[in-house]
């Protein structure tokens, strides 16, 4: 409040100062003959004019602008404070991939492969085996996360739901290696965050 | 300290300096200045709001719709952690409403499935020796051939 006080009155000295001086500057030359914008009245000095621009520019100028400045420490931060606030995400949000378990606590993934077949970058390896109870399985479900373009392809072409891009993106690392997911990584994410997917899932189920 | 606080507030207040009475308020609220400093340091600012809930890890969630959306949810990372707070260590049932996906709590959200078999949360362990490194999961399909030479008399 004081700042904008001690601004309000800066600036009325200033506009005061500048009405008289800088009347006359500005004209506009219109097929060969000029005309002034602005009033005739006051023409100051040489002098004159020369004490108001060093005013004007190395006193005034540099205080309001100063005080102007001052007045964004006192104003609320548009920015938000990363770690501690977050921001909005849509339950759409495309971040970390996991593969979903049924609640029964059975994987989802019967390695059709068709996450395979669309991935536009390849980044997708499966390689898939029958399981001992006769049921087909993967045994290799690769995805290179420097290869992944996040499009979301393979959540859209999985029949059972498995593989999904899941709501996480704080899974930055320090080596590259640990970037290429295999199964055992992408379930645990899966039982990690099924919560959260299954949440997203819902939020966004009278639109799919 | 609490009641010379509350004083100056109302008194700042009472003269019109509302901005400064609000300080006052936020520094009170804290448990008063050596506790604003260090909050002011661990957490890069200095708010008021209600505490909502407390996570099995200890950190604190609040909120105060005063501040605008987007910063009018926050958490307090646990104390035990100092320093290396980092965004991954809100586990995944807080998520959503830090992220204003909903507004349900997590106790209260209806749609947020508990199954036995879901895993603890754990924060972003690169850099440290539990970090994820790549494996192959199968076995693999061409045998190496290691010689076996005779040995020479």
């Amino acid at each position: 409040m004081t700042t904008s006080l001690l601004m309000s009155k800066t600036r009325g000295i200033f506009k005061l100062r500048s009405s008289i001086s800088f009347g006359y500057m500005y004209s506009v030359r219109q097929g060969g003959t000029y005309y002034f914008v602005k009033s005739y009245n006051a023409v100051p000095s040489p002098k004159e004019l020369q004490d108001d621009l060093v005013r004007s520019f190395f006193f005034f100028d540099i205080i309001r602008g100063g005080l102007s400045s001052l007045s964004y420490l006192f104003r609320e931060p548009v920015t938000i404070n990363y770690p501690f606030e977050k921001g909005p995400l849509s339950p759409r949000f495309r971040g970390e991939h996991a593969l979903r378990r049924y609640p029964s606590g059975e994987e989802r993934c019967i390695a059709c492969k068709l996450c395979e077949a669309i991935c536009p970058a390849q980044a997708i390896t499966i390689e898939a085996e029958e399981r001992a109870d006769g049921s087909r399985r993967t045994t290799r479900y690769d995805i290179d996360m420097t290869k992944c373009i996040y499009c979301g392809f393979c959540q859209e072409a999985c029949p059972v739901d498995a593989i999904v891009e899941g709501p996480n993106f704080e899974y930055s690392t320090e080596n590259r290696e640990e970037l290429l997911y295999n199964k055992e990584k992408l379930l645990n994410n899966g039982d990690k965050w099924e919560p959260e997917i299954a949440a997203n899932i819902h939020a966004d189920h009278l639109y799919r | 300290m609490e009641r010379v606080l509350l004083v100056y507030e109302k008194i700042l207040r009472k003269i019109g300096l509302e901005k400064f009475g609000n300080l006052i308020e936020i520094i009170r609220i804290n448990d008063g200045p050596v506790n604003s400093l260090k909050k002011l340091t661990y957490y890069d600012d200095l708010k008021k709001g209600t505490l909502v809930g407390t996570d099995e890890f200890g950190n604190r969630y609040y909120n105060n719709n005063y501040y605008f959306f987007g910063r009018n949810r926050w958490v307090e990372y646990a104390d035990h952690v100092g320093f290396n707070y980092d965004g991954s260590q809100v586990p995944p049932e807080w998520y959503g409403w830090l992220h204003y996906k909903t507004d349900y709590l997590p106790e209260n959200d209806p749609t947020r499935p508990n199954y036995p078999w879901v895993l603890k949360p754990s924060e972003n362990l690169t850099g440290t020796k539990a970090a994820y490194m790549c494996y192959s999961t199968t076995k693999p399909k061409i045998v190496v051939w290691t010689p076996q030479s005779k040995q020479k008399a």
